[in-house]
């Protein structure tokens, strides 16, 4: 079975939204600047409500922000 | 670096040094009269509380919106205290139930020390792993929060 991981598009999102930066992000779904890294770094899976307020924030469909695909495609 | 983990780092260092002077001495010291024993955990009792005590509140009072925590900071602290809980039980089993038949008095009380100690040492040192490296979903028994 292919190995399957969470990716995001929330540094693409922040540059879309006029360069927001982390902390705003953060500050706006209420978790720190450092958790809005470790998400984008892929070193934090978030809850799906911080996801959906994520998501929320960028006026974007929940699959637009994160996407679970495959790391090695067989 | 998150408060949480700036916490992880004060208790690490302050319980590895403080147990290591302690288990230390009750090594060198071997046999030793009540006072002795209760002098040495005594003084190793107070000057993990009034560092960490100092420490913390220095953080608290720099760091006051990330005192609190967000989801990420209590994932990491329910996984660690996972481990160290395991850690704890099975020290706690062998102080409990087998060391008796072998060991009694103040190696008793030392054992359980150490299982505490180990138990505290090891759920800090994964907050302080966990923030660093982070946890990739896919290599997880089960998710970050289930």
């Amino acid at each position: 079975m292919a190995e399957r991981r969470l990716t995001n598009s929330i540094r693409t999102l922040r540059f879309m939204a006029g360069e927001m930066t982390q902390a705003e992000l953060g500050e706006r779904i209420g978790v720190t600047r450092q958790t809005i890294a470790a998400i984008e770094a892929g070193k934090y899976s978030p809850t799906l409500e911080a996801a959906f307020r994520i998501a929320e924030v960028f006026g974007q469909p929940l699959e637009e922000v994160f996407q679970w695909g495959c790391v090695n495609p067989p | 670096m998150v408060a949480r983990e700036q916490f992880a780092w004060v208790w690490l260092l302050t319980l590895v040094v403080t147990y290591t002077v302690y288990f230390t001495a009750v090594v060198l010291t071997g046999e030793t009269t009540f006072w002795t024993q209760i002098v040495m955990f005594a003084a190793t009792a107070i000057v993990q509380v009034v560092i960490i005590a100092t420490v913390s509140a220095v953080i608290a009072l720099r760091r006051k919106d990330e005192v609190s925590g967000d989801e990420r900071d209590l994932a990491i602290e329910q996984r660690a205290t996972a481990v160290a809980y395991n850690i704890l039980v099975t020290g706690i089993v062998l102080v409990g139930c087998v060391l008796p038949f072998t060991q009694s008095g103040w190696k008793l009380f030392n054992a359980a020390v150490f299982a505490i100690a180990l138990a505290e040492i090891v759920r800090h040192g994964l907050i302080i792993v966990m923030y660093r490296k982070g946890l990739k979903e896919s290599k997880a028994s089960r998710g970050w929060h289930g």
